[in-house]
């Protein structure tokens, strides 16, 4: 057997946002992807089991019509110094999601050892650790708590690692460089 | 990080997943058997060596195709992509024929469309099915939505009927001391015995005393979703079992203390060119990217690999060493129309190999002709030539 992956690897641009109805739209954009139908049912499915479930302090939620571009927010936990704090990111799924994990970035600008100036994110997770079985549930816990626990180790941001030992300061930082929408 | 709990912890709450806003997930009943990759009951499922169930294309697609894969659950490694486990199938088939029924439609389309196809198994219950009625036309499961309803609402009154009927012991029994599976685990050629059954086996390997192939690797572990499963659809049966197979332990302690725990825990030899000591070999440069034996279903294949000749699906037929020098020539994974008169031929592409070659030579990869079966990421590539010059590192990955 050799395997013969999804033609659309290359097309991971999902489909131009437009303003037929939803419904119509997703089969188009479905039709094109060999797995476009599954991807569509899985996204499907993990909508309604975080709309259902409401944990505090995450959310998510399909921009527009695109099914495969979602808008999350984060909120700080207590106890940490981004308490308060309400933190957009975007998540754009791969057309083999979710054997392919997704791009998540922070929209939000965010002080953090771990997020780069452009909101990319090293999180091992969204790497070489992803599992076909986490979902956007999981990822939005784990950014949530990324946020209060660090990885200092392999900083993108070389100055917020650097301060982390001074909570004080830090919080100080967070708050400067705070600009929510 | 507890995101592996995290993950299971949603995996594990079908209850949420189901009252879904797509029609087609209307004729639904909460099940035990959920897949935690596509969310959706388990479609012919297989069956991990740690215990854990997927959909057999959600266990492929997943599977990495240059190095060892690892469980979506528990991460355990594993590098054979087990057979169907036709027990769960069937019994699937029987406890929610309905939405088993929408998945095979399902699926059916997704493979006609990439021209791939799962092992199809004879349908033994077309013909039970008709006893409630709900399975007179495949066509009922694409058209007319709105009558899907009503209809679903029909066939769970008789699916409760269809239960309490048709799913009986027999479903679920052991391949070996033929009683009622008690903490089941399934081999890699996706047959289930009681664990208690498999560790009195003797001899080197694990050989399945059905289809007579061995099971690579680990010991397997109990599948919790069946036993569970069992214990709840059979609690009085479940409980005769139980004490059955303690009370044999307990004697088998008495006479010759503990020659069972210790067959239990002893490491399973390696079936030749088997398992994961391969993934300790310094040498990279005979990995086959993408391309799993037919038989053993190893994943990648490791070393030589033959190729059929005749083959003329897509997805083509290849063994790895060990299975073309055996005499049991599984049915391809994929439905594959094989047979034993077709010619084999020694691969002798070194895809692998080239690629690294080009790079240490700083000539530009080839990106597109790679991109057809896997788009390594630079990290794959750089981790491959750390093995292949220092060989610690895939020690490291095992863990």
């Amino acid at each position: 057997m050799t395997r013969t992956e999804n033609q659309d690897v290359q097309d991971n641009i999902p489909p131009a946002a437009d303003t037929a109805p939803s419904a119509a739209k997703h089969t188009a954009a479905a039709a094109k992807g060999l797995d476009g139908q599954s991807v569509l049912k899985r996204l499907q499915s993990e909508l309604m089991s975080l709309m259902m479930c409401g944990d505090p302090g995450i959310s998510a939620f399909p921009e527009g019509d695109n099914i495969f571009c979602w808008k999350g927010t984060i909120t700080g936990s207590k106890d940490t110094v981004y308490v308060g704090m309400i933190y957009k990111l975007s998540f754009s799924f791969p057309t083999d999601y979710p054997f392919k994990p997704p791009k998540v970035k922070f929209e939000t600008a965010c002080f953090h050892p771990n997020v780069d100036i452009y909101g990319n994110i090293c999180l091992d997770i969204l790497q070489d650790k992803w599992s076909s079985a986490y979902d956007v549930r999981t990822i939005l816990l784990s950014i949530q708590s990324l946020l209060g626990e660090p990885n200092n180790e392999s900083p993108l941001n070389t100055q917020a690692a650097a301060l982390w030992v001074n909570q004080e300061e830090f919080r100080k930082m967070v708050e400067k460089l705070y600009k929510p929408a | 990080m507890s995101d592996a709990e995290e993950a299971k912890a949603t995996a594990s709450s079908p209850s949420a997943a189901y009252p879904m806003a797509v029609d087609s997930l209307d004729d639904e009943v909460s099940s035990p058997f959920q897949c935690c990759v596509c969310l959706d009951i388990l479609y012919k499922p297989v069956v991990l060596a740690c215990g854990h169930i997927s959909c057999f294309w959600c266990v492929h697609k997943a599977m990495h195709g240059l190095r060892a894969s690892h469980c979506a659950i528990c991460r355990q490694p594993y590098v054979h992509f087990p057979s169907i486990c036709q027990l769960l199938h069937f019994l699937l088939l029987k406890l929610e024929p309905v939405a088993y029924k929408r998945r095979e439609m399902e699926i059916l389309v997704e493979e006609k469309a990439a021209d791939v196809y799962s092992p199809q198994f004879a349908d033994q219950l077309e013909l039970e099915k008709l006893h409630f009625g709900n399975g007179s036309s495949s066509k009922k499961f694409n058209d007319c939505r709105s009558g899907d309803f009503e209809r679903s609402d029909l066939s769970e009154n008789c699916l409760d009927h269809t239960i309490k009927r048709n799913i009986s012991v027999d479903d679920v029994s052991c391949s070996l001391c033929k009683e009622m599976l008690y903490q089941p685990a399934v081999l890699n050629c996706g047959h289930v015995y009681c664990v208690s059954c498999l560790s009195d086996l003797s001899g080197e390997h694990l050989q399945c005393q059905v289809c007579q192939s061995f099971h690579p690797g680990e010991f397997p572990n109990i599948c919790l979703d069946l036993d569970h499963f069992l214990e709840e659809k059979f609690p009085r049966e479940y409980a005769v079992r139980r004490e059955q197979v303690q009370h044999k332990k307990a004697q088998c302690q008495h006479v010759n203390p503990s020659p069972n725990s210790v067959q239990k825990q002893k490491p399973m030899a390696q079936v030749p060119s088997g398992g994961m000591d391969l993934w300790l070999k310094e040498d990279v440069s005979d990995v086959h990217v993408g391309v799993g034996c037919d038989s053993c279903g190893i994943y990648p294949i490791i070393g030589k690999r033959y190729k059929c000749k005749d083959c003329k699906e897509a997805i083509g037929f290849d063994l790895c060493e060990a299975c073309y020098n055996s005499t049991s020539k599984l049915p391809g994974r994929f439905n594959q129309q094989h047979t034993p008169d077709h010619a084999f031929e020694l691969d002798e592409s070194h895809m692998l190999r080239n690629i690294l070659m080009q790079r240490d030579n700083r000539f530009d990869i080839p990106q597109q002709g790679l991109e057809v079966i896997y788009v390594p990421s630079d990290d794959d590539l750089h981790d491959h030539e750390n093995h292949g010059d220092e060989g610690s590192g895939s020690e490291e990955e095992l863990r």
